[in-house]
C-alpha cells in the first residue's frame, strides 16, 4: 500500500491554511473515505459535508487537484500518480464557511429563481386525477437533466460565475432547460424571456461544467440547446442572441468573418465609438481588421444557406447527444445515478 | 506528411502573425501545407447556437473539399475552428437525421463527406504525427533556455473529452511536453484549462476581461515569463485586450503571448520578423531579451 499525502485545505474566514496528512491506504479507495478515516483517526475537527457515500446525495463536491469532484467517487489512485500529490479544498464560486463546508446559497437561490416545478398554461390546465402521458420521443428531450443531483461541482468549475453574479450557472440553466422542453409546462415563452438579459448569454462554452458533472447532464450543452431556443423563439432580442443570428448571415456574404460588420451589428453605432481606440492601437501594430476577399465557391455556400437556413422546429430540435466516453481522469464511470 | 491548411478568419487578417508562424514552422518540420481558397468560416460556436444543422453543413463542406482533394488530415491553428469542426464530425456520426438533410445538401452542390477527412491542430499533429516531443528537441537550434512559458490551450481543443479526444480534459500535458523539448520551463497553474473570456467579449466586455485577467495573473503569480496559446481568439483576449483584463483584476499586466507556432518557431531559430512578433500588442522583447534572441524590428 503506498503511503499518499493529502493537503488540505483548512480554516474558516480569515484564517486559512494548509495541512498535510499521510495515509496508507489502497489507490482505490474513495477520497471521501480517505478523509473520513483522517477526522476519525487523527483530527476530529477536519470539517466535511457527506452522507450517501455513493454519488446520490450530491454532498460531497469539493476540489481534488483543482478538479470539481464528487469525494466519495474519485478514487485516490488517478489523482495521485497524476500529479503526485492530492490537494484538496472547498468547493469554489461559494464561501467557505469551515475547512470543505462552503455555504451554497448563492447556488440555491439561482436554482430557485427558474421556478424548478411544472407552471400549467392556464388555458389548459393539467388534467386531475389523471396522467398526462408523454410520448417516449418527448421524455427523450429531457433524459440528461433529471439525472442531476445538486452537487454543484458545475458551479464550482464555472469559470463565468467566478466573474459575474449576473450569470444563472450551469444547474440553474440545465433546470431550466428541463421545464422548458416538457410538454406538460405552459411557460415556454416566459422562461425563456426570463433568461435573457445576460443570465443566459454568459455561457463561455468552456465545458468545464460538462467534465465535472459526475452524472453526465451535460449542462452546456443544455444551455446550447436554451440559446438555440432562444434565438428561435425570440429572435436577435439583446447582444448575446444578436452576435448568434448575425454570425451567420454575415459569413453567409462572403465565406468569411466580416469581423467589422459584425462589430457594427453586434455593439449597434453607439457601441461601435467605444471601438474606436482599440482600433487605432491595433491598427498601430499592423493589425487593422479589413475585409476578407470573399472564398471561392461561395455561391455553394450559398445553396447551403437557402436549403438550411430556416426556422428548425423545436419539437424535433437538433441534438449533439454525448457518447458516453469519460475523460481518462474520471474514474470510475459515472454510470447509473439517482431520479 | 501533406495536410489541407484550415488557417481560419484571424490568422487570415488580424492575427496573421500565426499563419506567417505556421507556414515557417510547418515548412521546418517537413511538413507540405496544402491552402483551398474554398475553405468557408467554421461558425465560430456561434452559428450552431442559431442553426446546428447549417454550422454542421458548412464544415461538412470543408472537410469534404480536403477530402475531395485526397487529404485524410485538415490542419487547424485555432481551437475554436479545431472545436467547430470535430462538432460536425461527431454530429454526422451520431444523428442520423441531421445527417440525411446534411448529405443531401452536399449533393446538390456536388460533394459528399465520407469521414475520411478529419481535423487535428497544429499541435496535435506535432505529438501524434511528427515524432512527438523527441523528434521536435531534434530541431531545436536556439533552446528555449531560462524561460518560464504557461501553456494556455483554449478550452475547445479539450472539451467536451466525447468530442475532441485529445489529451486530458482538465489536466492535459502535450503542450507541456513540447515547452519541455524546446528547452523551456512550463509553468503550473490552474488558468492554463480556463476559459480566455472571448466568447462573450461582445456580450459583456468587463466579464470577458475580468476572466482573461484571472488567468494572466494567475500565470504571472506562478512565475511565468511570457504565456503561449494554441488559439488565435484566446490571443486576442489575452494580448490585445490585455491592458483592460488588467484593469479589471486591479493589476498592471505585462506578460508577453505567443502563438503556439511562434514558439516552436523562435526555438527552430527562426527570426521574430518571419515569426511576426512585432504585431501583438504587448511587446515580447523581455522575454527574447532572456533568451538573447534578435531582437524584433519596430
Ligand atoms: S456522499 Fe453522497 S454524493 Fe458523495
Amino acid at each position: 500500500m503506498p503511503t499518499i499525502p493529502f493537503e488540505v485545505f483548512r480554516g474558516s474566514p480569515g484564517q486559512t491554511r494548509f495541512d498535510t496528512f499521510s495515509l496508507d491506504i489502497p489507490e482505490h479507495t474513495p477520497i471521501l473515505t480517505a478523509l473520513l478515516k483522517i477526522r476519525d483517526e487523527i483530527d476530529p475537527t477536519l470539517t466535511l459535508r457527506y452522507s450517501c457515500r455513493q454519488a446520490i446525495c450530491g454532498s460531497c463536491a469539493m476540489r481534488i487537484n483543482g478538479k470539481s469532484r464528487l469525494a466519495c467517487l474519485t478514487p485516490v489512485g488517478p489523482e495521485f500518480r497524476a500529479r503526485g500529490k492530492l490537494r484538496i479544498e472547498p468547493m469554489a464560486n461559494q464561501p467557505v464557511l469551515r475547512d470543505l463546508v462552503v455555504d451554497q446559497g448563492p447556488f440555491w437561490q439561482r436554482y430557485h429563481s427558474i421556478r424548478p416545478y411544472l407552471v400549467p398554461d392556464p388555458q389548459h390546465p393539467l388534467p386531475v386525477g389523471k396522467e398526462s402521458p408523454m410520448t417516449p420521443e418527448q421524455v427523450a428531450q429531457f433524459q440528461e437533466t433529471p439525472r442531476c443531483i445538486a452537487c454543484a461541482s458545475c458551479y464550482s468549475a464555472c469559470p463565468a460565475i467566478a466573474s459575474d453574479g449576473d450569470f444563472l450557472g450551469p444547474m440553474a440553466l440545465a433546470k431550466l432547460f428541463r421545464f422548458v422542453v416538457d410538454p406538460r409546462d405552459g411557460a415556454f415563452h416566459e422562461r425563456l424571456l426570463g433568461v435573457q438579459n445576460q443570465s443566459l448569454w454568459l455561457c463561455l462554452r468552456c465545458n468545464l461544467c460538462v467534465e465535472s458533472c459526475p452524472k453526465d447532464v451535460r449542462p452546456a450543452e443544455r444551455i446550447h440547446d436554451l440559446k438555440w431556443m432562444a434565438n428561435q423563439e425570440l429572435g436577435a432580442l439583446e447582444r448575446g442572441s444578436r452576435h448568434a443570428i448575425k454570425f451567420a448571415s454575415n459569413i453567409r456574404e462572403g465565406g468569411l468573418l466580416n469581423e467589422m460588420k459584425l462589430a457594427r451589428e453586434t455593439l449597434g453605432l453607439v457601441g461601435m465609438l467605444g471601438q474606436i481606440p482599440k482600433g487605432i492601437e491595433l491598427a498601430r501594430h499592423g493589425k487593422s481588421i479589413r475585409k476578407h476577399p470573399p472564398i471561392q465557391g461561395r455561391e455553394e455556400l450559398d445553396a447551403i444557406y437557402r436549403e438550411l437556413d430556416r426556422p428548425e422546429d423545436l419539437q424535433h430540435r437538433p441534438r449533439v447527444p454525448g457518447q458516453g466516453v469519460k475523460g481518462p481522469t474520471q474514474q470510475p464511470s459515472k454510470a447509473g445515478g439517482a431520479a | 506528411m501533406k495536410v489541407a491548411y484550415y488557417p481560419g478568419c484571424v490568422a487570415q487578417e488580424s492575427g496573421k502573425e500565426l499563419d506567417m508562424a505556421t507556414r515557417a514552422v510547418a515548412s521546418r518540420l517537413g511538413l507540405e501545407l496544402v491552402d483551398f481558397p474554398t475553405f468557408s468560416c467554421c461558425g465560430s460556436g456561434f452559428v450552431d447556437e442559431s442553426n446546428l444543422t447549417l454550422n454542421v453543413a458548412i464544415n461538412a463542406r470543408n472537410l469534404a473539399i480536403a477530402e475531395r482533394a485526397g487529404l485524410s488530415t485538415v490542419m487547424t491553428v485555432c481551437s475554436t475552428c479545431q472545436g467547430m469542426l470535430k462538432l460536425a464530425g461527431q454530429v454526422l456520426a451520431t444523428t442520423p437525421t441531421i445527417r440525411s438533410r446534411v448529405d443531401a445538401t452536399l449533393r446538390g452542390i456536388g460533394y459528399t463527406y465520407s469521414g475520411s477527412a478529419t481535423p487535428k491542430h497544429f499541435l496535435q499533429i506535432i505529438v501524434e504525427d511528427l515524432g512527438g516531443a523527441e523528434a521536435l528537441r531534434s530541431k531545436v537550434r536556439r533552446p528555449l533556455r531560462g524561460l518560464k512559458v504557461a501553456a494556455f490551450y483554449g478550452c475547445h481543443l479539450l472539451r467536451p473529452h466525447d468530442r475532441m479526444q485529445f489529451d486530458d480534459p482538465e489536466d492535459p500535458h502535450t503542450f507541456e511536453d513540447v515547452i519541455r523539448a524546446l528547452g523551456a520551463e512550463p509553468v503550473d497553474y490552474r488558468g492554463r484549462v480556463m476559459c480566455c473570456g472571448f466568447p462573450i467579449q461582445f456580450v459583456k466586455p468587463a466579464t470577458a476581461e475580468r476572466i482573461a485577467g484571472a488567468q494572466i495573473l494567475d500565470a504571472q503569480q506562478h512565475g511565468a515569463d511570457a504565456m503561449a496559446t494554441p488559439c488565435p481568439l484566446c490571443h486576442i483576449s489575452l494580448d490585445t485586450y490585455q491592458r483592460e483584463a488588467g484593469r479589471q483584476v486591479g493589476h498592471q499586466l505585462n506578460m508577453p503571448v505567443f502563438h503556439f507556432p511562434q514558439l516552436v518557431g523562435l526555438a527552430l531559430g527562426l527570426d521574430p520578423g518571419t515569426l511576426g512578433l512585432a504585431r501583438h500588442l504587448v511587446s515580447t522583447q523581455g522575454a527574447l531579451a532572456k533568451l538573447g534572441a534578435v531582437a524584433v524590428p519596430a
